[in-house]
């Protein structure tokens, strides 16, 4: 399954935020997109998930445009996860991962053996299955994120968009997430696009970066050959070193933002 | 339900559903054996069963409890559930048909005809037919109650509405239609005053097999779409973008929702006059009983509803007897506490 946008422009009543950009998602890879606040990784997101429509220019999956097939077809194919879920009233946790299995079902017709199968299958995937009696709010919030994945994967879609997934999240939990999406990526297959904002996080768990800037996607590709310290100096105006590791990772290492070097370096003169 | 208590009790929930579906067959007998005339309940368990008897103790169980009875059930059951529909749609849990502007607007509707029947020269007519004129309220109040639906989804943005533009439209609209209907009432409403403020109060006195039957086909309709929408319903209490994600067509089901909640609170407030609070507290109650389980708080919004206005009925009956206390003002009497008590025990 391809997922691609060609030449889209995109924004918001009217205020573009993305001119021109196109992007092929590479297939069964974990792609990470970064770049600084306000940049367009969640408008773009959006409009790869068919939630936004483009001013011109088209997404497509498999070669159909977005906008040409239904909103059940394309959960059937596709599942995103926005940056921030919200969940309903003391729902059980076991009933939100229910509603990943909605686009498969008709009016009348509940869950079926399947659809239960496969529920149990996701809860136990991400870790929720003991909580499934549960009301989410009494769930930390990295099991809720945990639920949130679970009820995406119940949708059983190839390729999967994560809106920020660990955002909220504490240091472990951040991990745990990301190393979920990783052997879900590697068993299953799924294709991942998630926004993140720890480079080092980007560079460890992700096959193929996409570094976007003011709304245009300026580098992709392997994370040691995107992320270098011109970039993050260009990106995010801070100064760094990038240096890759005995696993052959790449880490980042800050030295301070770039302001504060170039007066730094002022006063050194 | 403590709130502290973290594993939902499922098991309480079922017992709370035993609990209220044995308890309407009970209110429902309780309703056909008491009331201001005294009959012994031999004689009202023999004219049901054998449909004979004292022509008296006849007219008082088949013409007159019986289906004020069974209306009492529908009205309760449709104002309750159309209540959680709205409180699903709009994310709010201080929905309901009234705070829309849907109630409003059925109360607009009647106010009109029989205003205009007292204006119009063939309206005269009408309403000299005495009774007749409570034939053209059912329909009136039904046009009123969807034109009103029709004019808040409208302005609220039509398909690309959002919760929050919904209830600040509905409010809004609700506020002008009732001033409208007060406005009416002082201008031209003198004769008929009464009439409607008696109806206006929501009441299911003096209520007949003909407005049954006028509530019946809308009812049968209302509960149906009601099953039907269940599914894609749950849905829409999720953020928008998870909702379209899941392959839900939001705008084409908040529309089916709304028109559903509509139907059923329109053509009970027909029949009935707007009686508030019932779509209000009702779900809040269901959804206390069995926490987390969705489909059980939307079926026991429906029974509890039914078993709340039936006993409200029967107390309105009773109390002041041969006096009546109009379910309306009941259900406002005990409504508001109830709710507050809901409201505190919240977290």
């Amino acid at each position: 399954m391809s997922l691609s946008a060609e030449k889209v422009r995109l924004g918001y009543q009217g205020q573009v935020i993305v001119p021109e950009l196109s992007v092929q998602i590479p297939r069964h890879k974990m792609t990470a997109l970064i770049g600084p606040n306000g940049c367009g990784k969640s408008t773009l997101l959006k409009a790869l998930a068919g939630l936004l429509k483009p001013y011109s220019g088209s997404v497509r999956i498999d070669n159909h445009p977005l906008g040409s097939i239904s909103r059940r077809e394309l959960a059937l194919k596709l599942a995103f996860l926005p940056q921030k879920p919200q969940a309903p009233e003391s729902i059980r946790v076991k009933d939100l991962v229910g509603y990943g299995r909605f686009p498969y079902q008709g009016l009348m017709r509940g869950a079926c053996d399947q659809d239960r199968k496969i529920v149990h299958w996701a809860m136990n995937e991400t870790g929720v299955e003991a909580y499934a009696e549960r009301p989410i709010e009494a769930l930390s919030g990295g099991q809720q994120q945990r639920v949130w994945i679970a009820m995406a994967i119940a949708q059983q879609a190839e390729i999967l968009l994560l809106d920020e997934p660990t955002t909220f999240l504490d240091w472990g939990h951040q991990l745990e997430v990301l190393e979920l999406l990783e052997r879900l990526n590697r068993e299953a297959g799924l294709s991942v696009v998630m926004s993140l904002h720890d480079l080092n996080q980007a560079a460890q768990y992700s096959d193929n970066v996409l570094v976007m800037k003011e709304g245009a996607l300026i580098a992709e590709g392997a994370p040691t050959d995107v992320i270098t310290a011109d970039l993050l100096h260009e990106v995010f105006r801070v100064e760094a070193e990038c240096v890759t590791g005995k696993s052959g990772k790449l880490h980042c290492i800050a030295r301070g933002s770039a302001n504060k070097c170039v007066n730094q370096s002022d006063k050194a003169q | 339900m403590n709130a502290g208590n973290n594993r939902l009790s499922v098991s309480g929930s079922w017992l709370g559903l035993v609990l209220l579906v044995s308890l309407l067959p009970v209110v429902l007998a309780l309703n056909l054996f008491l009331g201001a005339s005294e009959l012994s309940p031999m004689e009202v368990i023999q004219t049901l069963l054998v449909g004979s008897g004292q022509e008296h103790v006849v007219r008082v169980i088949w013409e007159l409890r019986l289906p004020r009875a069974l209306m009492a059930a529908l009205v309760g059951a449709q104002l309750a559930l159309a209540g959680f529909m709205l409180q699903s749609l709009t994310r709010n849990p201080l929905a309901d048909a009234g705070l829309l502007g849907i109630s409003a607007g059925a109360s607009l509707g009647a106010v009109l005809v029989v205003v205009g029947a007292g204006t119009l020269s063939s309206g005269v007519e009408i309403y000299l037919q005495g009774e007749s004129v409570l034939v053209w309220l059912p329909a009136a109040a039904l046009v009123g109650g969807l034109l009103a639906a029709a004019l808040v989804y409208g302005l609220s943005g039509g398909s690309a509405l959002t919760p929050l533009r919904l209830i600040l439209t509905g409010v809004v609209c609700a506020a002008i239609l009732n001033a409208l209907v007060t406005g009416l009432l002082g201008l031209w409403g003198q004769a008929h005053t009464e009439t409607i403020a008696a109806w206006l109060a929501g009441s299911l006195n003096g209520r007949s097999w003909q407005h049954l039957s006028v509530l019946l086909p809308w009812s049968a309709m209302g509960l149906l779409a009601a099953l039907l929408i269940y599914r894609p319903m749950r849905l829409l209490r999720l953020v928008d973008e998870q909702a379209l994600s899941l392959g839900l067509n939001l705008g084409l089901w908040r529309l089916l929702t709304i028109a559903t909640a509509t139907l059923l609170t329109a053509s009970a407030v027909a029949v009935a006059g707007p009686i508030g609070f019932i779509g209000l507290v009702v779900p809040h109650l269901a959804r206390g009983i069995a926490p987390g389980h969705m489909a059980l708080q939307y079926l026991m919004t429906a029974i509890a509803g039914a078993v709340i206005v039936l006993a409200g009925d029967l107390v309105g009956r009773l109390v002041l007897a041969p006096y009546e206390l109009p379910v309306g003002v009941l259900a406002a009497l005990i409504g508001v506490p109830a709710f507050l008590y809901l409201l505190r025990r919240q977290p």
